[in-house]
């Protein structure tokens, strides 16, 4: 199975799903999920089959490459796996709402885009690829209308501040090299003056940054996160905002090469150590501020965001422990997120939209499966042990502090105890505490979402416990940028300073756990009891008038909330609103009035005239 | 491996009867410094007993759940935790594994406690959880600094360095961490000054406020846990472990009757004043401690 057929399925597919939805709904939602475990399939046939051909010669002059190698593969297959369960998803969510041809062409066609970048051998595919993924992404960001549009809008544009960052690299290499093959530049690229991969790096960080959101690059996130619909978030958040670590992979280690990145620059300011710098900076600071959020999904795209700087300090930090932790730790973060998205949008499915944690609780019993998606996929967002969180994070860990680097390590563990306080808020916000009347009577979530939610949780245990499945290929991964391998196991990872063995973590909980619950069933019986009935020390406490967990950190909030202002954002802000008057401004020249136009006619006639006669520039 | 076994099975019991024989103990001193005669040493035994016997009410699933997962999260902590020479599982995981296993035991009473649907509960939870934050950040640092210190993210490594030189406390470069560690302590282990999320007089003991029989059970067992592997962990760090479980106990001992001197005689803080006061001092020296260690190393 070529490349070119499976780009064709996946584009022809997104269309083809449009048009069947202008016969019938239930054959187009069938053909959406039929098309997206199809492309799975097929990726998944194609592992280990190395391989690259040029599908179009005479672009410009320049040929069109598909290419598969081991990174290639790795993203591909987890775009595709979650893309099948984000439409699977989007089966019910989007039920009944408007413009359903239109989601669902624009869900396949954001899927195929990816898929087209990750195999794109040349930076014009790639180029293309990129563009079509960000404009059907803006698309669907603000397909809820009202604030989506303007988060949309802030989306787009900070996204083509990327796209041109990237043209200018892009130019600048075939300018200097009459070529854009990957394969060709990065043979190329290594004998290049430190001054001009600086350049290249520098450049092509900007538009990577912003797709991976990057502190100070961060601020389209979290209204993006929070407006689009549940199932695309879910997308967004999961793979499509991470290929933002795909191009910062393969700019730094294919295309300048290992040898080049990791000693560029003076002492600390080498290129890679800022890199570490900012990623330590993305994880403190955007953790702290989900904390004060009360939105549900805005609070995880704080995290979405702060999770990010983990796998940008792993990659930048350039030891092969890093770099495996970050890769690993990037699609691990797109299985708990995604699992976290969808248990949101189960939530939001069945109470008309509700995303306000202060106004939700208690949801344990009625929907046991987003219960269970959201309680594993926080505990993978903090890392606990037998998780796949964890295992990412602890390669992180290890390495920094073996290499003798505590303060990036303080700053990755102290995000974790950040995440483990609003990740609580979250889910006993929306799950525990008091059930509000008014959902007295609520459903539990169609199988077409538990569906998803189980797969993601089983995927969660069965990294965390068997984390040697995908270190694996990215072991390969490493090896093909030129580090040195690991010594990787199916249950963790060796080396001569510590040692992870997630099976003995595994039989020591389920041992200990079973003994717990065998004193738990043989010791005197408890009997269940309403919610309502508890101990208020006396007091009389009036049913479903109080939610005990509004402002839950206040305390905290008072202290650190003056710190936490995003002053970036602000800035943003504030040259837009420059812009504006500027342009403002600029709009008055045009009164409508003849005479006006006339003197500035004659004003500029007479500038050229006064510079020509003073400097004889004619 | 049958001494493995053994090891395995001996040290969850080791601990629980240390962590429970301190609980006791603690209650015999704070007496004593209070003026009174206070319960016999085995009061804790007593009472874990009766309440194993006795009725208890349960808010769901999770609320059993939780509890559950909590002290198991413990027992586990335990097992990688050296205890003399006795270190099960030290070997798969180091003190990175330790550090985020501790995070299952207040992690499980949180999720708990949630389902209890009770205000004093979400009172005692929010402050629990702001406290470990409080305290983490001084943690973090000393144990970075030791780590930084020693080049390894394995415990027994760190013992057996002390073992072989002298004790961390009093070598130059972890003598404040250690010291702020000492400070946190009390934190940690959520006694006074630092008992906020518990508060039995102003929050009816926060997040146990719905626990009877059993649940209180499980929790009592879990504090005492907690006691064992906070003060073993201190031990093992910064007083050089010990060739045998008898001197292990020993300095486990001095510590804790030390901590207790020192804080009987406090009263509550509040808990932003607890913050103030964690990310401040023990903060301070357990930063000084790791910018220290690592001069020292390079």
């Amino acid at each position: 199975m070529s490349l070119q057929l499976l780009l064709v399925i996946a584009f022809g597919g997104a269309l083809l799903t449009y048009v069947l939805g202008k016969i019938s709904h239930r054959v187009r939602d069938f053909f959406a999920v039929f098309i997206s475990l199809v492309l799975v399939a097929i990726i998944a046939c194609l592992y280990g089959k190395p391989g690259g051909k040029t599908f179009y010669f005479g672009f410009f002059g320049l040929g069109l490459i598909l290419r598969l190698n081991m990174l290639s593969w790795f993203f591909a297959i987890a775009i595709s796996a979650l893309g099948a369960l984000s439409t699977v998803f989007s089966l019910s969510y989007m039920q009944d709402r408007e413009r359903t041809d239109f989601y669902y062409l624009m869900l396949l066609l954001v899927n195929a885009a990816m898929l087209g970048i990750v195999f794109s051998g040349d930076l014009v595919s790639l180029f293309i690829f990129w563009e079509i993924m960000s404009w059907s992404t803006f698309l669907l960001i603000s397909y809820n209308r009202g604030p989506a549009l303007a988060a949309g809008m802030k989306y787009i544009i900070m996204s083509l501040a990327g796209s041109l960052s990237f043209l200018i690299g892009m130019l600048s290499l075939y300018s200097t090299y009459q070529t854009l093959s990957i394969s060709e530049i990065s043979a190329v690229m290594a004998s290049a003056s430190s001054g001009y991969i600086l350049f290249i790096l520098t450049v092509f960080s900007v538009a990577f940054g912003i797709k991976n959101a990057v502190m100070p690059l961060h601020t389209w996130l979290p209204d993006s996160y929070a407006e689009a619909p549940s199932p695309f978030t879910a997308v967004l958040s999961g793979m499509l905002t991470r290929m933002g670590i795909y191009g910062f992979l393969l700019i730094m280690y294919v295309i300048v090469g290992a040898a080049g990145v990791l000693n560029l620059g003076p002492g600390i300011l080498k290129f890679n150590y800022v890199l570490t710098w900012l990623g330590a900076v993305t994880i403190v600071i955007p953790t702290f501020i989900a904390m004060l959020q009360n939105d549900a999904k805005q609070l995880l795209a704080w995290h979405g965001i702060g999770q990010g700087g983990y796998m940008i300090l792993g990659i930048s930090f350039g030891t092969s422990l890093g770099l495996a932790g970050g890769i690993f730790h990037t699609l691990n973060h797109a299985i708990y997120i995604v699992l976290l998205f969808m248990s949101v949008g189960a939530v939001q499915y069945r109470t008309n939209g509700e995303r306000d944690l202060n106004s939700l609780g208690g949801l344990i019993k009625k929907m046991p499966i987003a219960f269970i998606g959201g309680l594993l996929g926080i505990s993978g967002l903090i890392g606990v042990p037998l998780t796949n969180g964890f295992v990412s994070k602890w390669l992180i860990y290890k390495t920094l502090i073996v290499e003798g680097y505590p303060f990036l390590a303080f700053a990755a563990l102290i995000g974790t105890w950040g995440t483990i306080l609003s990740v609580y808020k979250f889910l006993h916000n929306m799950f525990l505490g008091q059930l509000p009347e008014k959902y007295k009577d609520i459903q539990k979530s169609p199988f077409s979402m538990q569906l998803p939610m189980i797969v993601l949780s089983l995927a969660i245990l069965l990294f965390g416990i068997l984390p040697g499945i995908p270190l694996k290929v990215i072991n390969a991964i490493g090896i093909s940028f030129g580090f040195e391998s690991l010594n990787v196991s199916l249950w963790g990872i060796a080396s001569e300073d510590g040692t992870l063995n997630t099976i003995n973590i595994f039989a020591a909980v389920l041992v200990a756990a079973a003994l717990v619950w065998l004193l738990f069933r043989l010791t005197a019986k408890s009997v269940p009891v309403a919610q309502e009935d508890s101990y208020a020390a006396g007091a009389y406490v009036p049913k479903d008038k109080y939610h005990y967990a509004v402002e839950f950190y206040d305390p905290l909030y008072k202290m650190i909330k003056p710190f936490l202002r995003d002053v970036i954002d602000e800035f943003y802000y504030w040259i837009a609103s420059l812009v504006q008057r500027l342009s403002g401004s600029v709009r008055h020249m045009y009164s409508g009035d003849v005479g006006y136009y006339v003197t500035y006619i004659i004003l500029f006639l007479a500038l050229l005239i006064f510079v020509q006669m003073r400097w004889k520039v004619w | 491996m049958v001494a493995k076994i053994i090891q395995v099975v001996l040290s969850p019991i080791l601990a629980l009867a240390v962590g429970v024989f301190f609980l006791g103990l603690a209650r015999k001193i704070m007496a004593r410094i209070h003026w009174r005669y206070g319960p016999p040493l085995i009061q804790p035994v007593i009472d874990l007993i009766r309440l194993f016997y006795q009725k208890s009410a349960s808010h769901g699933r999770m609320f059993d759940v939780g509890i559950i997962l909590s002290l198991a999260g413990s027992i586990v902590v335990v097992l990688f935790l050296p205890f003399g020479q006795i270190a099960p599982l030290s070997s798969s995981g180091g003190l990175l594994v330790i550090l985020y296993i501790m995070l299952l035991a207040p992690l499980g009473m949180a999720l708990s406690g949630g389902q209890g649907a009770n205000p004093n509960i979400s009172i005692g939870i929010s402050r629990k959880l702001v406290l470990s934050l409080g305290y983490e950040v001084p943690l973090l640092l000393v144990l970075l600094a030791v780590m930084t210190r020693y080049r390894t993210i394995s415990i027994v490594e760190v013992v057996n360095a002390q073992q072989s030189t002298t004790w961390s406390i009093i070598s130059l470069p972890l003598f404040l961490p250690g010291l702020s560690y000492f400070l946190i302590l009390p934190a940690i282990l959520g006694i006074r000054p630092f008992d906020v999320s518990s508060a039995p007089q102003e929050i009816s003991s926060g997040p146990m406020v719905e626990y009877g029989g059993k649940y209180l059970a499980l929790a009592t067992i879990e504090h005492a846990f907690v006691l064992f592997i906070s003060i073993a962990l201190f031990v093992n760090l910064f007083l050089g472990g010990a060739a045998n479980p008898v001197v292990f106990f020993v300095k486990m001992l001095v510590v804790f009757v030390l901590g207790l001197c020192v804080n009987a005689v406090f009263p509550r803080f509040r808990i932003e004043q607890a913050i103030k006061y964690l990310w401040k001092w023990p903060t301070l020296l357990a930063f000084v401690g790791l910018i220290i260690s690592l001069v020292i190393r390079s």
